[in-house]
């Protein structure tokens, strides 16, 4: 009965291609030089600078965590270059006519809306190269509102007061290996400012992008939605193909105050490695919302099917009273990629209430684990929780599991976890069949409806790619 | 630190004693293991969410032999099917095995032979709990029961473990279940006691081809005791493991059941814990679906009141190749008090596509839709709340087969959840 799902090569990685662009980099290794070479650099404050050495020294002496279902080379902290940019005579460009044409010309391959054309997308754009941001769109139309999107490197610049209050206020420098490093060596990404009840107009993006072969990526997104405040971000990854695996270490924050919502989507498509496991990313990222203010709400909608490592658990700690924290995930695997996803939904704040599904899909030899936390604090009267974790294995050299911690201290909580594992049936392929659909098209249709729950919390142009890039990313698993 | 010092204290406290002369290359191996290491702390993510501090801060020494009348604890199904054991040590006087079918063998271990009977040969290829190599290294005694080929025993077979202690003791009971192919057998196996101790004990079950063992397990531990017990299944081909534990003594307890499923094999591991003050009880579950078209089901409940605790660790494991497999497992928690607390972590590792696996796990209070439903029925809050209690544990019990015990466990539980007054068994 296997035969019919004999798992082949699948659709060759599309964004493998590199970027020819001269590009300003650091020396690989990693000391209280290069932290200060980054902060010189990129021209900041003191302050900034205390806080990386901070940071950098507490990492020293913590260990790799080695719980998540993964197994990897351990990366080698001195092989990699902390800071690589693209060379450019000023440090930012004051129209898209000055970019680098072959920087544009990798971004349209990428489909990232840079240029004027975005108007008809109508998403702003913050576009993360290697470690420096390369330019931001919409950013006066947005700032007519209030509100403030830009690189992190130009916030720390113009809005220090902001950075000051908020960096690390969620993610601690020294919460974890991969956070403290990032927090050491963090060199660009986004910051997004929405102040006291402004909806955002429009949906914010950012597009990440390593193409230095010896570089790690290591951004950090920070964003503050104020009293009454909405905003809806997006996030896209995508990595050349190269034979040795490159790191990525991010750092999201967001923070919402009373009745504020932030609503963060990402599709993640970093270099997944080829077919026999070698190269690829090791996606080892940070990512957690604290629900600050009274009916806040942070949702977070993940789409992940790249990277050959994945160790990622977007989070939300729930402190104001009756806030919403919300996780929906699809974690594709195949061939040989391993990923460790999940949340944490932390109940501080009394009427609580946290969604969390999760749908992973694993195949050829891959493995895919949901690990989870739940937790409920004595103070959190009437919390509740649904969790559902659905698997579908494809192929029978995959795996998959599931890893739900759930740790209840209010007995007015409710916490309800579920989770159930299937697989495409025969029968439901004959079905198909017997109406004219060919198998390749009857098994999108059914992962599309799997994963229907999560899609249909993605904004609409992520939900259409997220959709293709799921067909691609299995394209010849049925043979 | 000063725990780890004392930690280390209580296992060389416990190893201190003379080595009892038979299984020596079990004990020595185990002893081998042991050495140098020291209780787990909560950094241990298997004990994570229990802390051993309280045990290792008690001096335990060797138990005595004593004499107990054991009149209160005689099960009438079983009176002359019954082995007991006081303090760590086989009780002739107590015991009767005159009811046990020829060609059953239903012993104490003291007087069985080394040679026939192999301990520690139920391997799940994982390094053994701490407290597993503990009773290997130093049991005293327990039972080696023996069902031969196809003999289907009508009479339920009754395990009782009494301690009794002024000062703080350590007994670590040990049973070997073999059923040979096509046998049947139903096991009550209870734990009870009066004082401070340390009960450890390890339960060794091999099940042949279309073998069925009905297993029930009853912790009635006092109060003042710890209960660290271990249990290994291996279940062959179509053969059917069905264990049931219900926990209610014990200030501290922790259970790790494991089974093996081979090719068509059935198992069950259902659990009960009813929980006040500051009790402990912890179940760390192994469900192994090692060959395919196996079925396990799993039905875990806590009642947890007081500032008691509840953590359930539950894996069910789909090895590779293990197709048809067909896993459910549950796990269910009532909270009664402010104070109360529960961990759970239902676990699914699936290594095969086609299979139909789920578990779920769900923590709460009574439902407020039911208590309303009971009070526009004219009970008062307080009896409906009590009824609704002894339902959500009634569900674990129903099922238990032998009618004394099952009796019996209704009535603590109804003592327990005070629904006595209701006269639900009337």
């Amino acid at each position: 009965m296997s035969s019919t799902f004999n798992v082949v090569t699948s659709q060759e990685y599309k964004y493998g291609f590199v970027t020819d662009i001269e590009a300003d980099s650091a020396a690989p290794g990693l000391s209280e030089d290069t932290i200060r070479f980054i902060s010189a650099k990129k021209g900041e404050p003191d302050w900034l600078l205390e806080f990386r050495l901070k940071a950098y020294r507490h990492w020293l002496t913590m260990a790799e965590p080695d719980w998540a279902k993964v197994n990897y080379a351990r990366p080698d902290f001195q092989a990699i270059v902390y800071y690589s940019a693209p060379k450019q005579k000023t440090p930012k460009y004051a129209s898209m006519d000055e970019v680098d044409p072959e920087l544009k010309r990798t971004f349209e391959k990428l489909g990232v809306p840079i240029n004027e054309q975005a108007a008809l997308a109508g998403v702003a754009v913050d576009v993360v190269f290697d470690s420096v941001s390369v330019t931001t769109t919409y950013k006066e139309k947005l700032a007519t509102v209030g509100i403030i999107f830009c690189s992190f490197s130009e916030a720390v610049r113009e809005h220090p007061e902001l950075i000051k209050r908020y960096l690390g206020s969620v993610v601690p420098s020294s919460d974890n290996f991969y956070a403290a490093l990032n927090s050491a060596v963090f060199t660009d990404g986004s910051f997004v400012f929405i102040p006291k009840g402004v909806t955002c107009p429009m949906d914010l993006s950012t597009y990440f992008r390593i193409n230095n072969k010896d570089s790690g990526q290591f951004e950090r997104t920070l964003i503050v939605a104020e009293e009454g405040a909405s905003v809806s971000y997006l996030e896209g990854c995508t990595a050349p193909q190269f034979d040795t695996n490159q790191l990525h270490a991010a750092v999201v924050e967001l923070v919402a105050l009373d009745r504020a919502s932030i609503k963060y989507s990402t599709v993640q498509n970093w270099y997944a490695g080829d077919k026999n496991g070698l190269g690829g990313i090791y996606n080892f990222v940070t990512k957690r919302g604290l629900c600050k203010g009274v009916a806040s709400r942070i949702s977070w909608t993940q789409v992940e099917t790249g990277s050959a490592i994945t160790w990622k658990y977007p989070s939300c700690i729930l402190l104001g009273d009756e806030s919403i924290g919300e996780f929906y995930s699809v974690a594709l695997t195949n061939h040989k990629q391993q990923a460790d996803t999940g949340t944490k939904m932390v109940h501080i704040g009394r009427n609580t209430k946290s969604t969390i599904i999760s749908k992973g899909i694993s195949a050829g030899d891959s493995s895919n684990s949901y690990r989870g936390l739940v937790k409920v604090q004595p103070k959190a009267e009437g919390a509740r929780n649904f969790s559902q974790c659905d698997s579908m294995l494809i192929g029978q050299s995959c795996s998959a599991s599931t890893f739900p911690y759930i740790e209840v201290q209010n007995r007015s909580a409710r916490v309800e976890h579920e989770a159930t594992t299937s697989k495409i049936g025969e029968e439901q392929l004959f079905y198909f069949q017997q109406r004219g659909i060919p198998a390749e098209e009857a098994i999108s249709m059914i992962i599309n409806g799997f994963c229907k729950d999560v899609f249909r919390e993605l904004p609409m142009e992520f939900a259409v790619e997220a959709t293709k890039l799921l067909s691609l990313k299995l394209e010849g698993s049925v043979g | 630190m000063t725990s780890m010092v004392v930690g280390s204290n209580l296992l060389v406290d416990l190893l201190s004693g003379p080595r009892p002369a038979e299984w020596a290359s079990l004990r020595e191996a185990a002893e081998g293991r042991l050495e140098g290491r020291d209780l787990p702390t909560t950094k241990d993510e298997a004990w994570k969410y229990t802390d051993l501090k309280a045990l290792a801060a008690i001096p335990f020494g060797a138990a005595p032999r004593a004499t107990v009348d054991i009149s209160a604890y005689l099960l009438p199904e079983m009176v002359g099917t019954r082995q007991v054991f006081v303090n760590g040590h086989h009780a002739p006087h107590a015991s009767c095995a005159s009811a046990v079918p020829a060609g059953v063998r239903f012993l104490p271990l003291s007087t069985a032979s080394e040679a026939c009977h192999a301990l520690g040969s139920v391997k799940n290829g994982l390094t053994p709990e701490l407290f597993e190599d503990l009773n290997s290294a130093r049991f005293e005694d327990g039972a080696v029961i023996l069902v031969p080929k196809n003999l289907k025993v009508a009479l339920p077979l009754h395990l009782l473990f009494l301690t009794r202690a002024d000062a703080p003791v350590a007994v670590f009971p040990r049973v070997l279940v073999v059923l040979e192919p096509g046998a049947e057998l139903e096991l009550v196996e209870e734990h009870l006691g009066e004082g401070t101790y340390l009960s450890c004990p390890v339960v060794e079950v091999r099940i042949g081809e279309g073998a069925i063992l009905r297993h029930e397990r009853v912790q009635r531990e006092s109060p003042e005791a710890f209960h660290i017990g271990t249990l290994k299944a291996e279940v062959g081909r179509h053969g059917q493991y069905h264990s049931r534990t219900l926990s209610f003594g014990a200030r501290f307890s922790r259970q790790h059941p494991w089974v093996r499923l081979a090719e068509g094999a059935e198992g069950t591991l259902d659990g009960l814990a009813l929980l006040d003050d500051q009790q402990v009880a912890d179940t760390h579950s192994f469900m192994h679906h090692a060959e395919p078209n196996a079925v396990s089901h799993q039905l875990h409940k806590c009642i947890v009141d007081g500032k008691a605790r509840a953590i359930f660790n539950g894996q069910v494991r789909v090895a590779p190749g293990a197709q048809g497999t067909d896993a459910k497992q549950q796990s269910r928690n009532l909270l009664l008090s402010e104070t109360a607390r529960v961990d759970t972590k239902p676990q699914l590792e699936i290594y095969a596509d086609d299979v139909k696996c789920s578990h779920g796990a769900a923590v709460g209070q009574l439902d407020p839709e039911e208590l309303f439903y009971l009070e526009s029925r004219g009970l008062n809050a307080d009896d409906a709340r009590n009824l609704l209690t002894y339902g959500f544990a009634a569900d674990v019990l129903q099922r238990v087969p032998v009618a004394s015990v099952r009796r019996a466990l209704r009535q603590l539980v109804m003592a327990r959840t005070q629904a006595a007054s209701l006269g639900v068994l009337a």
